[in-house]
């Protein structure tokens, strides 16, 4: 059973302009010399509220920058929100940045289990999987050599046979369909439907407004860190769509 | 905080896995593997071995160095762990930022690679050093044995301890780990690893070596070792105190900072 639930949650990053504080000027800043380097406050997720129910599928839309993939990543718990509440019940399976972290030196079949374990697997309940994992990414041999010498297609294809070998409550997706050979993609999307329907919560982050219709139940578009419009999926793609093609419509 | 630790031992199996390729991949290619781990303290006490052979500063004890390079090993042995797990320990957010960035993870695991790891370092050096004393020593194995691994448990709650402070550290400032370093190597020097904690006794220094929290860590370990003494309850009372304090800020640390840390990275 999975349940979400954010009450005016802010996420803020704080960014230098040119680099990080060095530890002599933070030492320094209090006494004499006036910073050159002042911090940048990013307003990522402005007073969010939500709440997710058991069985809702969620699509979020909205521009580069509206704070979608940092909505997921507060919502897996990886940023902590800088204040109100976050409630998230269930277990999570993010589907995100899934090609990062992959120990370069060890080959396939460690690190899927480097993977499984990070994921909360056992011992005892990987090994039931690995056979499986190895089938549904087709690497074959590959598995037995680094992933250092693999192609971004190939770790994405392990990273997403891993990823998806869970199952979870929540499912958090950002955008991981995009890459891979086209037999691929076909074959993703049907697990990813497999799993959408086995998973009780599920938020998916795209820029493919079409599968946002297919595959969800409720739509929020994000601008700036805040939801511009929450409601069913059609009514938020027709009214996202209309906006981008307005200014379009000025410029013919 | 014991949530914390829960969260920890939850994960048992993902940073272990991550000690043992660790450990694999830092010998990968090379043609004795894992040999090196024990071939770099042995060429260590060879050389040891020689130099105070001939260097023996008092010709009334001929035999002297055969003590000499027992203890200098394992002074060299505790030194390496508590210097590499403090020095590596400070990259220890920055080398794992992908898992941080990927899955909410309890942060203490990160250093806790670190220690592992070395820990593994130490034993097998250790592990020289009991050789080296049934060969040079006048008992094959002292009787006091046992009493180092309650000391390297010890050593090794205090360096994760050190190691969490310094990989906090170093995320927020960078220049953290470049001043250990340098610090690192004064302290060598401050010590008594390759002399005898006489001479700066001698000196009038003897507080030095008393509150010396690494030198405490190599008499809990070395004496039952190589001396089959057990070192007076007080020098035991003040490691404990060292870990007690280390484990204690280090648990502190990550929790006052658990929640911010991921935006410094």
């Amino acid at each position: 059973m999975g349940r979400i639930e954010l009450k005016d949650v802010n996420v803020t990053f704080s960014l230098r302009k040119t680099t990080k504080v060095t530890l002599k000027e933070y030492l320094l800043k209090g006494l004499f010399l006036t910073t050159v380097n002042p911090v940048v406050a990013i307003h990522a997720l402005n007073n969010l509220n939500l709440t997710l129910n058991d069985g809702e599928r969620l699509g979020v839309i909205g521009h580069n920058g509206a704070g979608k993939t940092t909505m997921l990543k507060m919502l897996a718990g990886v940023y902590p929100p800088t204040s109100g509440s976050r409630i998230v019940e269930g277990r999570i399976c993010s589907l995100f940045d899934i090609s990062v972290g992959f120990e370069g030196e060890a080959n396939g079949w460690d690190n899927i289990n480097y993977r499984g374990y990070l994921q909360g697997e056992t011992p005892k309940s990987l090994k039931k999987k690995r056979g499986e994992i190895a089938e549904f990414c087709e690497l074959g041999d590959f598995l037995n050599i680094p992933v250092r010498y693999y192609s971004a297609g190939m770790l994405v294809r392990l990273a997403f046979a891993i990823a998806t070998a869970t199952e979870p409550d929540i499912l958090l997706v950002d955008e991981v369909l995009s890459v891979g050979d086209m037999a691929f993609v076909t074959k993703a999307k049907d697990r990813m439907r497999q799993m959408m329907k086995k998973s009780s919560l599920m938020v998916l982050v795209s820029h493919d407004l079409n599968s946002v219709q297919e595959f969800c139940t409720r739509a929020v578009w994000m601008e700036h860190g805040r939801v511009l419009l929450d409601g069913e999926p059609r009514a938020v793609v027709t009214a996202y769509q209309a906006s981008i093609a307005q200014p379009a419509a000025v410029v013919a | 905080m014991i949530d914390h630790m829960k969260a920890v031992w939850t994960f048992r199996y993902f940073w272990l896995s991550l000690v043992k390729m660790d450990l694999v991949t830092r010998y990968r290619r090379s043609v004795l593997g894992i040999g090196w781990s024990m071939l770099h303290p042995l060429a260590m006490t060879t050389v040891l071995c020689v130099v105070f052979s001939h260097f023996n500063a008092d010709p009334t004890k001929p035999d002297a160095w055969r003590l000499y390079a027992q203890r200098t090993l394992a002074g060299l042995a505790v030194w390496e762990f508590l210097r590499n797990t403090l020095v590596l320990g400070c990259k220890s957010f920055l080398q794992n930022e992908a898992y941080i960035r990927l899955s909410p993870l309890p942060y203490g695991i990160y250093p806790l690679r670190t220690v592992m790891g070395n820990s593994i370092h130490l034993l097998i050096t250790l592990t020289v050093l009991v050789i080296l004393v049934a060969v040079l020593g006048t008992v094959y194995v002292q009787p006091t044995i046992w009493a180092v691994f309650p000391a390297i448990i010890l050593a090794m709650l205090f360096g994760w301890g050190i190691a969490t402070i310094a990989a906090f550290a170093t995320t927020y400032f960078h220049d953290v780990s470049h001043l250990i370093e340098v610090a690192a190597q004064a302290f060598f020097f401050l010590t008594p690893i390759m002399y005898e904690p006489k001479l700066l006794i001698d000196q009038q220094l003897g507080w030095l070596v008393t509150v010396n929290p690494v030198y405490v860590f190599i008499e809990i370990i070395r004496e039952p070792l190589v001396s089959g003494i057990i070192p007076d309850w007080d020098r035991y009372a003040y490691a404990g105190g060292m870990t007690a304090s280390s484990v204690a800020l280090g648990l502190g640390t990550i929790a006052w900072l658990q929640k911010r840390v991921i935006f410094q990275l």
